[in-house]
């Protein structure tokens, strides 16, 4: 750590977005599922009808032939497809038991860069970090490194330290596949977590490798390739145990929930029954929030549990401290905050084209004593930005 | 609706609170040590600032930040001041100091110290001129001994025994208030640090002017009395660190404290006028929209 940093750390204002980890000791547990799925389809075009039956793990969607991004989407249940449009497919029925310690690691030997990418496009893989892009693609990419990114993408969560912790073994091999697939020579999992938001990418290439992306760069631009520690997972998954991306884990913390952990959830599992079987007091949560609470969403009505759903969330007032907006007192607390180096305050009054380089990780609003929305004025002046172009 | 749904919990109104609190010693040992004029002179200030803010407000005070202005107004007054000088400078500092420019967050100067500098020139024979300046004025600081005078034991200046603002009275109430704050991170640590060895480096430095080596020997090439007597302390950790008058960026901050450091010693080595911190204060805060276009983050 440079001295700067340093001293800013021992005597500076506190900038810091506390990690809150309560439930990083909870092991993963399995739910009991609910009655149906309603399967998000991603662009992907329905390849069943109403009234099929189908098993676990079959295909249900896919991309067009010509389409630049091609996903398949798997059926987590077995049962009855009681509905189909272009954005969701709903599943009736249950999901297998788990089959436990199927997958034999055999890491990458044997297998073609190519045979494990069609594995992983076939199986529907796409990233689980929060973007879900689909994962073949990444794999087509040339570069050195791949790192395996086990800073979580959020406070509250500790879905991927468990996955980590409790399926360590598939993780790596998920990485070895990878490395094999894009012909890297180095790889790691990174879990160093020092602050948030630590977990994206560009901070996890410049703090880990030494390499830094300019604003608008993509990781493969300095020879990286990041996976989530789950995509790592289902990429193992895909290769060794044969079975598509139908579930993952989520977080469900908050102090508004009776039982929170860490728990396998079929995708497409809707949040209703999260909040029935986790016991989420509705009365006392201020909020609930799909996601993280720096970047999710307030709860919407018929929200179900996507490849990009970290977490769920049930916050109290407490917890949430809300208060009203009061003048800015030039305190410069959002600016050390900012982790891309804005000077927060003053592009929100005099926006420049510099804001485009804001992720809206809300690290500024965070810290703003004087709670003033800055994420919201800062989309605004990115959406300005963009139409003045 | 879109996060972030979290807020950390310091708040401006906290903040303000903490720093309240962190002036409660100094202000209680200053009344303890100067007694009735004391309070009246802190009461004047806290009081006609309330009461300023309330009247251009026409609400009640949203944050404590009117008692904390008068509060180091009065701090910044001698301890020997007429009745009336607190309540002038606590109106001067809210009046025009902060709602002349717009109110919280948009005045450029410390509105304390703007009010300290107002009330030299509208009233200079009750504040600080050194007697070998003026003939007929009071000494009032250790920094202004008379000629042939002798030198300000550190001793007395540790524990206020020497005359000079309310805010001297005691620097290790003021040292505990302003690293209490930067314990709690209120303030930004990196000002006082900062200006504090500015303050110190240069009054190794400089060899100080032909007539304060005739006149005041003893403001030479000795830090530590640089550092307790005058107003260095509540300077380095009450006024500098007001947010709203220092530069927004990290760097710029340090850049503000270096300043008002040099101006601090250069002021009491070179210029008749024995306290010049609260008049540093003011030239760095005047730095402050430059120093914010040089660096912005």
């Amino acid at each position: 750590m440079s001295l700067r940093a340093r001293l800013a750390q021992w005597i500076g204002v506190p900038t810091l977005v506390p990690a809150r980890k309560r439930t990083a000791d909870r092991a993963i547990e399995r739910l009991s599922p609910s009655a149906w799925v309603s399967v998000p389809l991603a662009g992907a075009a329905p390849t069943v009808q109403v009234g099929d039956v189908v098993a676990a793990g079959a295909l249900i969607a896919r991309s067009q032939a010509g389409a630049r991004w091609q996903r398949r989407v798997h059926s987590p249940y077995q049962g009855a497809v009681v509905s189909v449009d272009e954005r969701a497919i709903v599943v009736e029925g249950a999901p297998l038991p788990a089959a436990a310690g199927s997958a034999q690691h055999t890491g990458a030997a044997g297998l073609a860069p190519s045979d494990i990418i069609v594995t992983v496009r076939e199986a529907g893989v796409t990233g689980l970090g929060g973007a879900m892009f689909p994962t073949y693609a990444k794999l087509g990419t040339s570069v050195d490194t791949v790192l395996v990114n086990g800073c979580e993408s959020e406070p509250y969560f500790t879905c991927d330290h468990r996955v980590l912790a409790e399926h360590g073994d598939e993780v790596r091999c998920g990485l070895a596949l990878a490395k094999r697939a894009v012909n890297a020579d180095h790889g790691a999992i990174v879990d160093r977590e020092a602050y948030y938001p630590a977990g994206y990418e560009r901070f996890l290439i410049r703090d880990e490798l030494d390499r830094v992306l300019a604003p608008h760069a993509l990781p493969r631009d300095v020879g990286v390739l990041v996976m989530n520690v789950q995509s790592a997972r289902a990429l193992c998954v895909a290769v060794c145990g044969e079975t598509p991306m139908i579930e993952r884990v989520i977080t469900v913390a908050g102090d508004a929930v009776g039982r929170p952990g860490n728990y396998v959830v079929a995708i497409g599992t809707p949040v209703a029954h999260l909040l029935r079987v986790c016991e989420i007091d509705q009365a006392r949560a201020a909020t609930i929030i799909t996601g993280g609470p720096m970047m999710g969403r307030a709860l919407e009505a018929g929200a179900v549990v996507t490849a990009g759903t970290g977490g769920l969330l049930a916050l109290t007032a407490d917890e949430v401290a809300a208060r009203e907006e009061v003048p800015c007192i030039r305190c410069g607390r959002c600016l050390e905050a900012c982790p891309v180096g804005l000077p927060v305050a003053k592009i929100v009054e005099r926006p420049g084209p510099e804001v485009l380089r804001c992720m809206e990780c809300g690290a500024c609003q965070y810290v703003c004593p004087s709670a003033i929305p800055l994420v919201e004025r800062l989309r605004l002046a990115k959406r300005r930005e963009v139409e003045w172009d | 609706m879109r996060g972030p749904f979290l807020r950390s919990p310091q708040s401006t109104s906290h903040l303000m609170a903490q720093v309240v609190v962190a002036l409660l010693p100094i202000a209680t040992i200053a009344i303890w040590r100067h007694g009735a004029p004391a309070a009246v002179t802190l009461g004047g200030a806290v009081t006609a600032a309330l009461a300023v803010e309330i009247a251009v407000r026409r609400a009640a005070p949203r944050d404590l930040s009117a008692v904390i202005t008068g509060m180091l107004a009065a701090l910044l007054l001698p301890a020997d001041a007429p009745p009336w000088l607190g309540a002038a400078a606590g109106a001067l500092a809210i009046g025009v100091g902060k709602h002349a420019f717009g109110g919280l967050g948009k005045n450029p100067f410390n509105p304390a110290a703007l009010s300290r500098g107002l009330l030299m020139v509208l009233v200079p024979a009750t504040l600080f001129a050194p007697a070998w300046a003026w003939d007929g004025v009071t000494m009032a600081s250790p920094l202004a001994r008379e000629s042939g005078g002798t030198a300000p034991l550190l001793s007395a200046v540790w524990s206020g025994d020497v005359p000079g603002a309310l805010g001297t009275s005691a620097p290790w109430a003021v040292l505990l208030g302003g690293l209490a704050l930067v314990a709690l991170r209120t303030i930004d640590g990196r000002v006082p640090l900062v200006y504090l060895a500015t303050v110190t480096v240069g009054s190794i430095v400089l060899p100080g002017s032909d007539r304060i080596v005739a006149h005041a020997p003893w403001l030479v090439a000795d830090p530590l009395l640089h550092l307790l007597a005058g107003g260095t302390l509540l300077t380095a950790f009450f006024l500098l660190t007001d947010p709203v008058t220092a530069p927004f960026a990290p760097l710029g901050r340090v850049a503000f404290a270096a300043i008002a450091g040099v101006v601090t010693i250069a002021a009491r080595l070179y210029t008749p006028y024995p306290d010049a911190a609260a008049l540093a204060v003011l030239v760095a805060n005047a730095f402050t929209p430059a120093i914010d276009r040089w660096r912005s983050t």
